[in-house]
């Protein structure tokens, strides 16, 4: 009986080659979305799980402080203290480490390049497994030891055994290499780009860091970035909640008050969470969503399938009667039917698979992802969707077509009467009200990203090209020869040097006070240090007062400065109870720290508009900008006019011969923007591309029926013609069946997209307040195509003989 | 064999009642042939559907070897229609997507009978029904005769005792109507009981017994001797 089925339903897929082709290709465009989604999620959320302490390992991480008015509600990093404090109070912890990641000049035998090196304290070894190809886990032991992957040391060495070769970092501090790892699979949060561009090719012991800069290796509580790891082995009898209650125990203890204005509490991860933990942070639920919409756009193909299959399914009533009336029960004939859409089902199944094995390939290639299709593991996954989906989309029609009696499936009453057509327009309301509420979110993250985008011309980000790694003594006492010959070139405008550019998302901060030592009435304000011509090279004009100079002593701050001169933007007058610009020349303010008490005193000496530097996402804040040389980092170069290209080449030259021993870090303030932009707008094209899948089946599921309710009329249509109807009259019968569905779809979609739409919104500062034309653009847009995709239909059958017409039947 | 005792049959549409059957008394015996004729709409139909239990009567009892189904349940006359009755329609109803031979099979299909057995029992009435060359085809590539034959073997396929026809020979010309009837004729010489809804005298002939209806009511009921 079974194969019997089977074999029926491939004839009738033979039969009707086009509405098969379009329940085929629907359904397996909608599974091959489903099973690519769930491959994403499953890879995402299975990071790590081959180190063999990966269920025992957790990660500390930190929410932030509500005053902050950070745009992140947490991090999966803390402050470098924090590690010894559970070494020394937690004796139940078998081993913690610390792991930071920062930027050095290496050198390699003869080539130097700049690379992000992991400092670990030596128990991260003990934690993670790694396979020593050569030395073993003592390798960071030794302060002046170094660990590096088999991948470093043949790209560097050309060879695997490296052991006892020696590294130079910033050209001044030597390490020997003591032991050479197999590289890390790429599922692993070591590798995981999008959070920190650090492979997990360099890891040096954390005592390095004490050689190189001033790092205490107790840690401090100061510095809080996302390369700041705290890795945690707890024995299988505790878990993340007994961690996180001695943490928070340990905040109230132990933390000091500064840096409790930066987080509110710890928080502790499992090791899996660590890779998609920068999700976690910024608040956006991007593997859930991803799940959802794979699910959806399956459901819209499920949807298609369903209302083909139903208004398909009538025609084929005399059979069901004749069936019945040689004894078929309901239940068998239900049985046939699901066969059949079963059938269809493993079909599209095999489709979809075929093109996930070309896909994803190139995905992984794009993305330096490893997906697999492990098809062992992966198909009873695979065969239990297949089952739900050929039930889910078959049941309705099955259902709907075997119910009515013998009598009345001989008679076809099913098939000429209305049967079903309330259950089809649901069914179309469905699939626009899912798919036009993904292209409304797709239009209104496109219009918020573009706003982000907008408003980033506030600084000539296409005509800035930024010096980065300046921060190394060496290089500090050249700026100022770099910066003039700089000047000198042709078609540069001004050189200066600063602790950021626009686009860095730092947030350094300093507290002050209006009186000296005032601590209840202390306030923070951002901070940047810069170079007197940086407002320059920006084209930011002051609003009052002066810019600082190279030639006033106070303008420069040094280490005893007892008063120090300032600009402040004009954000911070409200800080300080101010209301022009030209009041707040020669206003004093102090600095608040617990190291050097209310030490230097700051004087206003000009006033800049408010501008939103760290951009993006950000709200913009108050800032203090002070020409404090040792905190340099990145220089701004402006270039205007001239080739663009030939003047970086000059500006690579000039470097070359004042900073010969390390190599130039340049790019243009474009690329500091894209770093961040990137994300969103890459987030956004994957939300188009599964929003342009579910519209495009709702569509193809809409010309199927159209075409199909078609030939159902022709009868009806012939009548009409022979009383007198038009063309048009004919034409606009036939779309109105279907308009009126897709309207009551868009009534959900819009609303629905509307508050969808606020969860993105959300995490900008500065946010569109459009949406609302949006929506109904999107929803004109959704109706016009379904307008279109019918209207083929109608006019054809509309312009047709009506004698053709009635004889027809 | 079946006995109908005072039964109607009326249609209820959102205004308008019709009664389709008036009281209708009928008893049929095993191996009759009986012919039921009646101008357009007089329930000739109606008759031939509650009869082969596809429809239920409004109201009356119906007999079938002595048990009362015009209570029962779809499912239950289902289970006695596929063992006790085999059906010859108008326009044949064959399954446009299945082979003769497995339209054939369809009558078996769900009687849980092994393949094998299934097989031969349909060879064996293909045999005798001339159409086993014919065994692989389409309904779509056969005349209108040859398709009534099908369906006249899949009607006996099960050895059902009953066989109702519903003008089985309206949409041929006459000369398959004559071999349809014939072959009728010899599946009664055989003991199968025949129950046939026809315009045509000429094709009444054929039958023991004519029964004419007029508005639901059975007005005329003539047994000719063999």
């Amino acid at each position: 009986m079974f194969w019997n089925n089977v074999k029926i339903a491939l004839r009738n897929l033979r039969k009707n080659k086009g509405f098969a082709t379009i329940n085929i290709t629907g359904l397996a465009i909608g599974l091959t979305i489903y099973v690519f989604g769930g491959l994403i999620v499953d890879y995402e959320r299975t990071h790590d799980l081959f180190f063999a302490n990966a269920d025992r390992i957790y990660t500390v991480g930190a929410i932030a402080s509500p005053d902050l008015n950070l745009s992140f509600g947490e991090v999966n990093a803390v402050q470098s203290a924090l590690g010894p404090i559970i070494e020394a109070e937690l004796n139940d912890v078998e081993a913690v480490a610390r792991s930071i990641a920062i930027e050095y000049l290496v050198t390699m035998g003869p080539d130097s390049f700049y690379q992000s090196i992991r400092f670990a304290d030596p128990a991260l070894l003990e934690i993670f497994n790694l396979d020593y190809l050569h030395g073993d886990s003592s390798a960071l032991e030794n302060p002046s030891g170094l660990l590096i992957s088999r991948t470093a040391a043949i790209r560097y060495f050309g060879k695997a055994d490296v052991v006892g070769e020696v590294v130079t970092l910033d050209n001044e501090f030597d390490y020997a290499i003591s032991a050479v790892v197999a590289d890390l699979p790429l599922n692993s949060h070591f590798n995981s780009q999008l959070l920190l561009d650090t492979p997990f090719e360099i890891v040096a012991p954390i005592q390095a860091l004490s050689r190189m800069q001033d790092f205490d290796v107790a840690g401090n509580w100061t510095n809080l970035s996302m390369g700041n790891m705290t890795y945690v082995l707890l024995p299988a009898s505790l878990d993340a909640a007994w961690l996180e209650t001695q943490l928070n125990s340990i905040y109230e203890r132990t933390v000091p008050e500064r840096a409790k204005q930066v987080i509110a509490s710890f928080k502790v991860n499992p090791l899996t969470a660590a890779n998609t933990s920068l999700w976690d942070m910024i608040g956006l639920p991007v593997i859930s969503v991803i799940s959802l919409l794979s699910l959806l756009v399956l459901v819209i193909a499920c949807v298609n399938y369903t209302n083909l299959a139903t208004a398909q399914s009538l025609g084929r009533s005399r059979e069901v009667g004749m069936r019945k009336t040689m004894g078929a029960k309901q239940s068998q004939l239900l049985g046939q039917f699901l066969v059949e859409s079963l059938v269809i089902a493993a079909i599209a199944m095999v489709i979809a698979i075929a093109i996930l094995e070309i896909l994803i390939p190139q995905f992984n290639n794009a993305t330096n992802k490893a997906l697999a299709i492990d098809h062992l593991q992966t198909l009873p996954w695979l065969v239990v969707t297949t089952l739900l989906v050929g039930l889910f989309a078959g049941l309705y029609p099955a259902w709907l077509i075997t119910r009515a009696t013998p009598i009345d499936a001989l008679r076809e009453t099913a098939r000429k009467g209305r049967k079903g057509s309330k259950m089809r327009s649901i069914m179309i309301g469905t699939q626009f009200a899912i798919s036009a509420f993904m292209l409304a979110l797709v239009a209104i993250v496109f219009m918020q990203n573009e706003r982000v985008k907008e408003s980033s011309y506030e600084f000539p980000r296409s005509e800035i090209y930024t010096l980065d790694r300046l921060n190394v003594d060496s290089i500090r006492d050249r700026l100022d020869t770099l910066r003039h010959e700089l000047e000198a070139l042709p078609n540069v405008d001004s050189a200066a040097y600063a602790s950021q550019v626009p686009y860095e998302q730092n947030n350094s901060s300093t507290n002050v006070t209006l009186e000296p030592g005032d601590e209840a009435g202390k306030f923070s304000l951002q901070f940047m240090s810069m170079s007197p011509g940086f407002l320059d090279a920006y084209d930011i004009p002051l609003l009052a007062g002066r810019p600082l100079s190279h030639d006033i002593a106070n303008d420069l701050r040094h280490e005893d400065s007892e008063t120090v001169n300032v600009i402040i933007n004009e954000l911070a007058l409200e800080k300080f109870g101010l209301s022009t610009p030209q009041e707040a020349i020669g206003y004093r303010f102090y600095n608040h720290s617990e190291e050097n008490g209310s030490v230097p005193e700051f004087v206003v000496v000009g006033v800049a508009p408010t501008q939103n530097i760290t951009g993006l996402f950000n709200a913009e804040r108050a800032w203090m900008f002070i020409y404090q040389p040792d905190f340099f980092r990145i220089g701004s170069v402006r270039i205007t006019g001239g080739n663009i290209m030939e003047t970086v080449a000059q500006i690579e030259d000039v470097w070359d011969s004042v900073i010969p021993d390390y190599p130039i870090q340049g790019r243009f303030l474009d690329d500091a923007f894209n770093d961040v932009y990137d994300v969103l707008k890459y987030m956004n094209m994957a939300l188009a591309a599964f929003a342009i899948v579910a519209f495009s089946l709702a569509l193809i599921g809409l010309f199927g029926l159209a075409a199909f309710m078609a030939t159902q009329r022709t009868k009806e249509i012939g009548v009409r013609k022979v009383l007198g109807a038009n063309s048009f009259q004919i034409a606009r019968l036939l779309v109105w069946q279907f308009s009126k569905p897709v309207v009551w779809g868009l009534a959900i979609a819009l609303p629905g997209a509307f508050f969808a739409s606020s969860v993105y919104l959300n995490f900008f500062a500065d946010r569109i307040h459009t949406s609302i034309p949006i929506l109904l653009a999107a929803g004109l847009v959704a109706t016009l195509l379904a307008w279109g995709t019918v209207a083929g239909h109608a006019i054809r059958i509309a312009r047709a003989n009506p004698v053709l017409a009635l004889r027809y039947e | 064999m079946l006995k109908l005792h005072n039964l109607y049959k009326v249609y209820q549409t959102d205004e308008i009642e019709t009664i389709a059957l008036n009281g209708v008394n009928l008893e049929i015996e095993q191996e009759e042939f009986v012919a039921i004729m009646g101008p357009s709409g007089c329930g000739k139909s109606t008759l031939l559907n509650v009869i082969g239990m596809l429809d239920n009567p409004s109201e009356g009892n119906y007999f079938f070897f002595d048990e009362n189904v015009s209570p029962y349940s779809e499912a239950k006359r289902s289970d006695i229609r596929k063992m006790n009755i085999g059906f010859i329609f108008q326009s044949f109803n064959l399954i446009d997507e299945l082979t003769v031979a497995e339209n054939i099979e369809l009558a078996l299909l769900y009687h849980n009978m092994p393949a094998s057995k299934r097989k031969k029992r349909v060879d064996e009435v293909m045999d005798r029904m001339g159409i086993a060359h014919r065994a692989k085809h389409m309904p779509g590539q056969l005349s209108g005769g040859q398709q009534q034959r099908v369906a006249v073997a899949r009607a006996v396929v099960g050895d059902q005792p009953l066989i109702l026809a519903d003008e089985p020979t309206g949409n041929l010309d006459s000369v398959h109507g004559q071999e349809v009837m014939e072959l009728l004729r010899s599946l009664n010489k055989e003991g199968t009981t025949i129950v046939m809804v026809t315009h045509s005298p000429a094709h009444a002939d054929y039958a023991h017994r004519t029964v004419n209806l007029f508005d639901g009511h059975i007005i005329t009921d003539n047994t000719r001797a063999a």
